[in-house]
């Protein structure tokens, strides 16, 4: 249940099964590693600091980043367009039209709108784990999702 | 989400503006969480999942081997540390008795170069020994006729006397 969750908060992050794939078992080796420091609470916002945690580590590895950003930028090159589903080289990795417009908002606004509809925390559980205000967080959410509606829609 | 976490989020929303902006806001949320309802993402790969249950199950194990080896480290040590007080603070029952050795031949003997002197001393001591070897045979054989005082035989002679004056007085 959780590790489809949290495939499923990477994959849309990163628009990368391999990559998502590392980033599950990393994901895993953390929790074993980390189990001691889980104190009760609110399991999925342990999980999801943690999964936050990692993305963000694995952007801050700079070949990794730019590799990230290549494949991004390729990806929107090679659109053909963009209300029409494609497939990969591959032929079997689907880009759906909903990955290709996550990726037109700005990093911060979709790692919360993805962090809110993966983690399905609440609201201040998402603004405790970013260290943000609550009204901040659901102005960024609010935006951000406006947004996305509007691209899906255009 | 659930109707009740809507009319939840509405509320949040209106801490934050007034009531049709907060309305507006919930219809833009839902609408954009609609869409990422409607695609969802792929499921992880299976051997991904099966790798990862392995790695979870080897990581129990071990975690089990762990605590397993820590209590019997921690009960071995617990029993050395008990026996080591009772070795320490216990009844020495075990200990041997204590010895004192009383020297005949005084050690200034021993650490005197003057010989002449010291082969007198030694003839004296030696018959001393002498001595004392015949009156312990005599004690021993109950034989008193080697010029060895009879000592149980004063003491018989002193109870005596003292039973005669008790009964005087």
């Amino acid at each position: 249940m959780y590790a489809g969750r949290c495939y499923g908060y990477f994959y849309r992050l990163t628009g990368d099964r391999n990559l998502s794939d590392e980033l599950l078992s990393e994901l895993f080796i953390r929790l074993v590693e980390k189990i001691g420091s889980y104190k009760g609470g609110a399991f999925e916002s342990w999980l999801f600091k943690i999964a936050s945690n990692i993305f963000h580590d694995h952007l801050r590895g700079k070949q990794r980043r730019r590799k990230l950003l290549d494949a991004h930028r390729s990806q929107l090159e090679l659109e053909p367009g963009l209300n029409e589903p494609r497939f990969s080289d591959e032929g079997e990795i689907r880009l759906d039209k909903l990955q290709v417009q996550l990726s037109r908002l700005d990093a911060d606004t979709r790692d919360l709108i993805l962090l809110r509809f993966y983690s399905e925390l609440s609201f201040k559980e998402i603004a405790e784990l970013r260290s943000e205000p609550i009204g901040t967080a659901l102005s960024k959410l609010h935006r951000g999702l406006k947004k996305l509606r509007e691209l899906m829609e255009g | 989400m659930g109707d009740q976490a809507h009319e939840n989020l509405i509320g949040l929303l209106q801490r934050f503006m007034d009531e049709p902006a907060a309305r507006t806001a919930h219809k833009d949320i839902q609408a954009g969480e609609r869409w990422l309802d409607a695609q969802p993402a792929p499921a992880p790969d299976a051997l991904v999942i099966a790798a990862l249950k392995t790695q979870m199950a080897v990581w129990a194990l071990r975690r089990h081997r762990i605590r397993r080896l820590v209590h019997a480290s921690v009960a071995a040590a617990a029993a050395v540390i008990v026996l080591s007080l009772i070795g320490l603070l216990g009844p020495r029952s075990t200990s041997r008795p204590h010895l004192s050795y009383a020297a005949i031949i005084p050690t200034a003997i021993w650490e005197s170069d003057d010989i002449t002197t010291d082969d007198l001393d030694l003839v004296y001591f030696s018959s001393e020994i002498r001595q004392i070897e015949a009156q312990v045979r005599a004690l021993d054989a109950d034989d008193s006729d080697n010029g060895v005082v009879g000592i149980p035989e004063e003491f018989e002679t002193e109870l005596m006397a003292i039973q005669t004056e008790l009964w005087k007085g």
